[in-house]
């Protein structure tokens, strides 16, 4: 759990230093987070599916997406807080019903879906996290699992009648954007080179939002009061905070980030499996969260994309690919805790060194 | 009457760690807790701060009743508490460490506020500044506080302590580990607390030489109980004291 | 039947649900209370007891990716179920020694958090392991031949004589490691270990014998519970966090840290759960996860918890 602080030099002297010390400055601002996610956005899909070495495609990009946002919101909690939930498909698959169900029963405008999802999940995380935040470390691990496993019978069994049990949900009915954009519609041009169709635009634009809340919050004072906490809570309660408070909200924020995944996941398979809310999903998160760095808004990201690729494209040619997953999973947590994007930060550092050194 | 305790008693099933102990505090008089290993000074501490819940008795901090109070209320209220190890943030810079505390200063003990930027907080920057730089460690802002050394450990701990401009203070061993030097220094810090801050300290210490220099009192426990209470030269004369202390040892 | 008789087969029927729980919920019990050690890999060593066993009782076909393309097709001893029940548990022993000293070891002072992502990413390998060489299908772990078809226990009823023989392995086994637990040197220092890990820690025992025998008689008996619960539970490679998570609700009702509780805990888990397959089976999988949250709520420590684990 490490902070990505660094500092922004000018000296005086080298071009090197003083453009990077620039560079610095810049990466500093807020603003280029959100300008890079728009970047993102825009030249990810272009690598992905034309670059014949990944073979992607865009459904399974606007997966990444609602993954990316599933983990950004679990990092809050494990990289910034470091709070381990086992259960937090209990949000995801909780609110990805909740969606299909308002759709079926009521209206299946995707914003409306995702705002149902998201009040679903935070309402879930803050009564989930009342009971589970008394405790701390393993009980919270374990109340967490149990919870999310609670769910999980509950849906299969005596609600089943509601969810379809263990055939899922059937009956999701989206509807066109706004009441009249209708998601399949594809733009023409160069807007439709960067922006593809109307699906894409809701994926990619929640996506975006994502990032940028989550860097607001991280930037607030919870920023700073998250990651004291992981490092020396009781410090932080002799320093006059409520530490139980804050952990609370850590866990409704990560829950409502899920609560905004699942809603769009809903809308992305026009289906709820009941698996979304299984112990594996839960553990998926962690491994996803965990693989691509944690304390990071992109290391999330980062996992989601080597997560969704090896599941849904490698695992053609190797079936075991959840075992070498495990196994970098294990790698990570035992060498190098800062996961893929620590290791891609860490090359840039060094190539920072190269370049500023004059005496290497 | 800054502090107060009426017959504060902790037991820990049949154990008896702390037995009726009263204690009384005015403003700007610090005190002393001492006594053998195990005798309960720092279980009454956490009984005092929130920490651990009494199982009788009560303890009143301006006339207001703080009995098994949350730490983070009780410290609101003005009390801090600077531990014995130095007990910092580490892979946070020392300027975030200052920052942090200055949020629990500045802002309460909780506040809805993830969507301000926390630079936009003047008022908290200002105080962080200023606590760093009270106990000179503003030129190491950018460090990360477990590259410290460990005396400036200690000392961004106290800082952290007293960041939010305490009335009272407990210092639990602060001098535990310490050379010769760093304890003159240490001393000579509290000395400075006690008179530019005005902060009314109660400490927790086995160096009879500091417990001198820096208390107006001192309260002896043995075996949970209180069992001498007064200045300097009341208790050194005292031969309770000198017996619970392992047989007549010289003070 | 009568209305003891009722009784009776609600008793016979919880004891041996009851049993596989508890198996595993032991070790995992007394390594969180001593060694203050999350161990989610505990339920890789039901899954060795269960795949291992299978080979050793019988006979394991393997159906999985990594077996098909290195041309491996079945492998077993063909020796019965007591050889297996009294080779895994040895197997898993040498198992639960090899991963404290290599995988606990280095991630005793590390958080909280270290612990139970590690312990679960190599819950995860060997699962996947499992699957890769087995493969993902359900398998049929028959029981002996020497226990099929009822005992009759004159008016109480009559019983299968494999639940019987469940309740039966399992008591014994209990009953020797609480033994063994309550009479030995080493015992002494599991039960001094927990109830004050720190005194133990400062004394620096923890990287001797008696910490790395816990990790092994734990992991004995979960290897045990394999052997017994694989006629009982699916044998899947997912079928280790199935077992894992009821045993841990059970070390959490029953107290951490006690064998005692965990008897306990895993019967009062063993009788809501066939309780409500009698009476609700709907209810049945959620009901142990509200007890279990209930009892977590109301009494942190667990019915009989020697232990704080929380700070």
């Amino acid at each position: 759990m490490s902070e990505q602080t660094e500092t922004a030099t000018s000296p005086e002297n080298t071009d090197t230093a003083g453009l990077l010390g620039r560079w610095d400055e810049l990466r500093e601002r807020e603003s280029f987070s959100i300008l890079g996610a728009i970047v993102f956005v825009i030249g990810f899909p272009m690598v992905f599916t034309n670059l014949p070495l990944f073979n992607g495609y865009m459904s399974l990009v606007e997966l990444i997406y609602v993954w990316s946002i599933f983990a950004i919101g679990f990092d809050l909690l494990l990289g910034y807080t470091g709070l381990l939930s086992f259960g937090h498909a209990v949000f995801w698959g909780g609110s990805a019903y909740a969606a299909g169900l308002f759709s079926a029963n009521f209206y299946g405008e995707p914003l409306l879906m995702v705002l149902v999802a998201t009040v679903t999940a935070s309402v879930l995380a803050l009564v989930i996290g009342l009971l589970s935040l008394r405790r701390g470390g393993i009980y919270f691990a374990i109340l967490t699992l149990a919870f999310g496993q609670m769910m999980y019978f509950l849906a299969l069994g005596p609600l089943g009648g509601i969810t379809g049990g263990e055939d899922g949900f059937t009956g999701v009915a989206v509807e066109p954007l706004l009441g009249a954009l209708s998601l399949e519609r594809e733009f023409a041009g160069i807007l439709g080179t960067l922006l593809h169709d109307i699906s894409y635009v809701l994926f990619a634009g929640f996506f975006v939002l994502t990032v940028a809340v989550a860097v607001r919050i991280v930037r607030s004072p919870y920023g700073a009061i998250f990651q004291a906490i992981a490092e020396n809570e009781q410090r932080v309660r002799f320093l006059g905070l409520n530490v139980w408070r804050y952990k609370l909200t850590a866990f409704v924020l990560s829950g409502a980030f899920a609560g905004v995944a699942g809603g769009l996941h809903t809308i992305h398979a026009q289906y709820v499996a009941v698996g979304s809310l299984y112990w594996i999903t839960s553990g998926d998160i962690v491994i996803i969260t965990v693989l691509g760095g944690i304390g990071s808004i992109f290391g999330p990201v980062a996992g989601s994309i080597a997560f969704l690729y090896v599941e849904n494209i490698i695992s053609g040619e190797i079936a075991f690919w959840l075992l070498v997953l495990g196994s970098l999973f294990v790698s990570v947590v035992w060498l190098f805790p800062a996961g893929i994007w620590g290791i891609v930060t860490g090359i840039r550092s060094t190539v920072r060194e190269r370049l500023l050194g004059d005496d290497s | 009457m800054l502090l107060k305790t009426s017959g504060l008693t902790k037991q820990f099933g049949e154990l008896t760690a702390v037995d009726g102990v009263d204690l009384e505090l005015k403003e700007g008089e610090s005190m002393s807790i001492i006594g053998p290993n195990g005798a309960g000074k720092s279980t009454t501490v956490n009984l005092i701060t929130g920490l651990l819940n009494p199982t009788d008795g009560t303890v009143e901090y301006r006339g207001e009743e703080i009995t098994g109070k949350e730490p983070h209320e009780i410290v609101q209220k003005g009390l801090s508490k600077s531990f014995q190890t130095a007990s910092i943030f580490p892979d946070l810079t020392v300027e975030r460490n200052a920052v942090v505390a200055s949020l629990g200063a500045e802002h309460g003990s909780f506040s809805l506020n993830f969507f301000k930027r926390l630079a936009g907080y003047d008022e908290v920057a200002g105080r962080a500044r200023q606590t760093l730089e009270d106990m000179g460690l503003y030129e190491q802002r950018d460090i990360k506080a477990k590259s410290l050394p460990y005396g400036d450990k200690r000392r961004l701990e106290m800082a952290l302590a007293l960041a939010g401009d305490p009335d009272l203070l407990f210092l639990d061993e602060p001098t535990a580990g310490m050379s010769p030097d760093e304890t003159d220094d240490t001393v000579d810090l509290i000395q400075r607390i006690k008179e530019e801050r005005g902060v009314t300290i109660v400490l927790i210490e086995h160096d009879m030489e500091i417990i001198f220099r820096v208390s107006d009192r001192i309260a002896v426990l043995n075996r949970g109980a209180k069992i001498a209470d007064g200045t300097p030269d009341e208790i050194r004369g005292d031969p309770g004291v000198q017996e619970a202390y392992l047989g007549g040892v010289e003070i | 039947m009568s209305v003891a008789g009722s009784i009776f087969g609600f008793a016979i029927q919880t004891l041996a649900v009851s049993s596989i729980y508890i198996l595993v919920a032991i070790g995992l019990s007394i390594t969180l209370g001593t060694l203050k050690f999350v161990n989610f890999a505990h339920a890789a060593m039901y899954l060795v007891g269960v795949y291992v066993g299978l080979a050793i009782a019988l006979k394991l076909q393997f159906s999985g990716d990594i077996a098909s393309r290195i041309g491996l097709e079945s492998f077993g001893f063909d020796l019965g179920f007591l050889a297996a029940l009294a080779i895994v548990p040895i197997v898993t022993f040498g198992l639960g020694l090899l991963m404290e000293r290599f995988v606990a070891r280095p991630f005793y002072d590390r958080p909280d958090t270290d612990q139970i992502l590690v312990t679960f990413g190599i819950l995860l390998i060997v699962q996947e392991l499992i699957r890769a060489f087995v493969g993902g299908r359900s398998i049929t772990f028959s029981r002996p031949d020497w226990a099929e078809g009822a005992i009759s226990l004159g008016p109480l009823g009559t019983y299968a004589s494999w639940r019987l023989t469940i309740i039966g392995i399992t008591a014994v086994l209990v009953l020797s490691v609480y033994l063994y637990i309550e009479y030995t040197d080493v015992g002494l220092a599991v039960r001094a270990g927990t109830e004050d890990a720190e005194m133990v820690n400062l004394l620096g025992i923890r990287a001797t014998r008696p910490f790395l025998v816990i990790f092994g008689v734990g992991s004995g008996l979960a290897g045990a519970a394999g052997v017994v619960g694989g006629p009982v539970f699916s044998v899947i490679p997912e079928i280790g966090v199935g077992v894992l998570v009821p045993a841990f609700l059970v070390v959490v009702v029953g107290g951490v840290g006690s064998i005692v509780g965990s008897v306990v805990g895993g019967l009062l888990i063993g009788a809501v759960e066939v309780g409500l397959q009698l009476t609700a089976p709907t209810w049945s999988s959620v009901g142990i996860y509200i007890r279990a949250a209930l009892v977590l709520l109301v009494r942190p420590a667990g019915l009989m918890g020697v232990v704080e684990v929380d700070k």
